[in-house]
């Protein structure tokens, strides 16, 4: 399964913000998605998440055959997490259970889902808005671990995990992978490098893949930043 | 100090200007025309300048005569009283209660946040130069309308001028005793979380200022000269008091807290709002709902909203029914006032659509859905399937109805029982036309409002109201029921009409909602 993108532009008045993308990314694989502030990694995943309108260009799946991106198909994480506060955990991955249910393959029980996530018993039936912003982040993780979506967008998801929970997401990711398509941004080099099967750079509204085929860590470092240097 | 005040009149100028090309910006088709570098253009920035000092002019004037209009002149043909005392004796309780209610220093405005916290301006030169600003306003404001609606209920001329400075001076007084207090206890009150005790204050006021007259007791002119003269010798020692007072910065910095300050500006979000209404949430351990899917979503939502939707709902209902008591009351020992009510209620329905529409939850409600629930669902595609948004609307709808119904009947039986009591109407379809046309205006606002959240989905991601069109329909709702307020049309026939109305408008707007809300119900961007 590949997601595929074809000359995708989405500009605000006059600013361009993404150019003419055209990009696959396939099944199986974590990309890291680098770019500099504002360099439209956002928009990006807004646009494929069709929260907003693209002013040109497609993008669908192409699987035995190509079709459109549906709304199941897509799972976004964002670096804020959003969970509706006025529930506690429970009850907010039994109603996401409860409307997702033809979907879900192997449909485990609740508790097992947050075992699975190492949410302890304790906060379980804490109401959403009493969660601190990691253990809010892990639900909407959670959440979209469960539906299990063929494409996962995930905007900057690690950066308010402290460094046990962010290695055990890590791991999470790369035992998931292999049935998606996981599209990760980042600004943290080492977390790319560490985590991602590829590179991609954002810069002036263009993807670009970055080869880090027979070169080492630092040489790689170097050329991601002179890439994002570039004017 | 003149100059902290220009300083601080400049920057509220400012925002105001910005806020004022940023709605330009909101317009449906305009906004495409329009670009970002909007707010440098020099042309506009004078047109919305010249607008905004045009509001502030405005502004001086208009509350004052809506509120002498409303609160005073209105309800003088319901006494058989001398109509001069009758002014000046409400004229005076309400004094009190505004000089309690709204002190302009302790409100904790956002211009003042801005200004105080954020920008580090002196606190006792911005408090002081704006506050005097807004007591100069005041009797500017107010001189117009006392002498001209006390001329017309003849009033003689030195009391219509000393009306306004009475108003100053009991202001003086109420901001010297909360610095008085501060200096005591070293909290800070704001003024827009009264206590119990100022509430009990003011309802014994209301109760005076509307209660007396009926029984012909009232502050006559005389006794309004000894009240003005000891005020005005209270309010000038405040005004010393309130001058060489010096702790300002230490007051302000405990009301003007994040969550105080967008309290007040419900409408702008942000995250503090977010905050404010994240405080709504009330977890109830031992409730368990055995509802699934959407039903369990919004049956948690109501159950964890009480303090909002149904609390709020009983106590309106507790209010309008101790009003109806009282008016029974007053049906049955004021013959004169038996014949006003009865022939009111055969003229003045349309009245009854601001009464509904001030009464409707619906509006608050909606903006709690989306801080706390959709702000973060709609992020998820899932909820944005026609499936799940339609499945949700209905148990919102659903729930809507009928939290604004428990008013609503009360107010349409009440109205009905109290036509009734006051000696009946010729036709009796004039019942059944009160208490129906009562219930489908709440019908109505419920679906209104509710349907346009739906449809106009006003807020973005960052919780900020982005949406113009939603705010010229509220806009255009207010000023149509408002403008009901000075419409006597008989009750049957204006009542058929309402009710046929309300349930056109509910269905059109329901079938519009069915075919649109899955395409527009989503977050801006």
């Amino acid at each position: 399964m590949k997601l595929i993108i074809k000359n995708l532009n989405k500009k605000f008045d006059k600013k361009v913000v993404l150019k003419d993308i055209n990009f696959e990314f396939e099944k199986g694989k974590i990309y890291g998605l680098l770019g500099r502030n504002g360099a439209g990694k956002t928009t990006l995943f807004n646009c494929l998440n069709e929260d907003i309108e693209v002013d040109g260009g497609e993008f669908y799946i192409e699987d035995q055959k190509t079709r459109k991106v549906l709304p199941d198909d897509i799972g976004y994480v964002l670096s804020t997490p959003n969970v509706p506060e006025f529930l506690t955990g429970r009850e907010f991955l039994k109603f996401f259970i409860e409307i997702n249910k033809d979907k879900i393959k192997n449909e485990k029980t609740i508790d097992e889902y947050f075992d699975f996530m190492k949410i302890e018993k304790e906060d379980r039936d804490k109401l959403l808005k009493d969660y601190s912003h990691g253990m809010k982040n892990k639900m909407q993780m959670l959440v979209n671990f469960i539906a299990s979506p063929n494409i996962l967008l995930l905007d900057e998801p690690l950066t308010s995990f402290d460094v046990v929970v962010a290695e055990e997401m890590k791991q999470m990711l790369r035992e998931i992978k292999k049935n998606h398509i996981i599209i990760f941004s980042t600004h943290i080099m080492e977390l790319a490098l560490d985590l991602c099967d590829e590179i991609v750079i954002l810069n002036k509204g263009t993807l670009e893949e970055i080869d880090k085929n027979d070169i080492d860590n630092e040489h790689l470092k170097n050329k991601i930043i002179e890439a994002l240097k570039e004017e | 100090m003149i100059k902290t005040f220009i300083t601080s009149f400049k920057l509220k100028n400012t925002y105001r200007t910005n806020s004022i090309i940023y709605s330009i910006k909101q317009l449906p088709i305009i906004r495409k025309i329009l670009p970002n570098s909007l707010y440098k253009n020099n042309g506009l920035k004078i047109f919305a300048n010249i607008i905004s000092i045009l509001c502030e002019i405005i502004g001086i004037f208009i509350g004052k005569i809506i509120y002498i209009a409303a609160m005073i002149v209105s309800v003088l043909s319901l006494y058989n009283t001398n109509q001069a005392d009758t002014f000046i004796h409400i004229f005076t309780f309400l004094t009190l209660c505004g000089g309690v209610l709204n002190t302009y220093m302790l409100n904790p405005t956002k211009d003042k946040y801005y200004a105080i916290i954020l920008m580090n301006i002196n606190a006792r030169e911005y408090g002081l130069s704006n506050y005097y600003y807004q007591l100069l306003k005041l009797i500017i404001g107010f001189l117009p309308f006392t002498i001209l609606f006390g001329m017309t209920t003849g009033i003689p001329i030195w009391i219509q001028i000393i009306l306004s400075f009475f108003v100053v001076a009991v202001k003086l007084i109420v901001m010297n005793y909360s610095i008085y207090r501060f200096k005591k206890t070293k909290k800070a009150s704001n003024e827009n979380l009264p206590t119990k005790f100022v509430w009990g204050f003011v309802g014994v006021c209301l109760l005076l200022a509307y209660g007396l007259p009926a029984a012909n007791i009232m502050i006559n002119q005389t006794i309004f000269l000894f009240v003005f003269i000891i005020s005005m010798i209270l309010g000038i020692y405040s005004l010393i008091k309130i001058h060489i007072f010096k702790d300002y910065k230490k007051m302000y910095k405990q009301i003007l807290t994040e969550t105080n300050v967008y309290a007040v500006e419900k409408n702008s979000g942000t995250q503090a709002i977010k905050n404010v209404s994240l405080k709504q949430i009330e977890l109830d351990e031992n409730y368990v709902s055995n509802k699934s899917g959407f039903a369990y979503f919004h049956d948690l939502f109501v159950k964890r909203h009480k303090k909002i939707l149904t609390e709020a709902v009983k106590k309106q209902s507790v209010v309008i029914l101790v009003i109806f008591i009282i008016l029974a009351i007053g049906i049955n020992i004021n013959g004169e006032f038996k014949s006003k009510i009865n022939n009111m209620l055969t003229v003045f329905l349309p009245y009854f659509v601001f009464i509904m529409y001030c009464l409707n939850r619906s509006s608050s409600v909606t903006q709690a859905m989306f801080m706390n629930c959709d702000h973060s669902m709609l992020t998820y595609r899932i909820y944005r399937t026609p499936k799940v948004i339609l499945g949700i609307f209905k148990e919102r709808l659903r729930t809507l109805i009928i939290i604004n119904l428990l008013p609503a009947s009360i107010i349409g039986f009440g109205l009905a029982l109290m036509l009734y009591l006051s000696g009946g109407t010729d036709n009796t379809l004039n019942y059944a036309v009160l208490i129906a046309s009562i219930i489908a205006m709440s019908i109505f606002f419920s679906v209104h409002y509710l349907v346009m959240y739906y449809l106009l989905q006003p807020y973005n991601v960052n919780t900020e109201m982005k949406s113009s069109t939603y705010k010229a329909v509220q806009g255009i709702t207010y000023f149509v029921c408002w403008y009901m307020i000075q419409i006597q049309l008989p009750t049957l026939s204006f009542g058929i009409a309402t009710i046929c109305f309300c349930i056109a408008y509910s269905l059109i707007s329901l079938f519009i909602a069915y075919k649109y809300a899955p395409k527009t119900f989503k977050l801006r961007i």
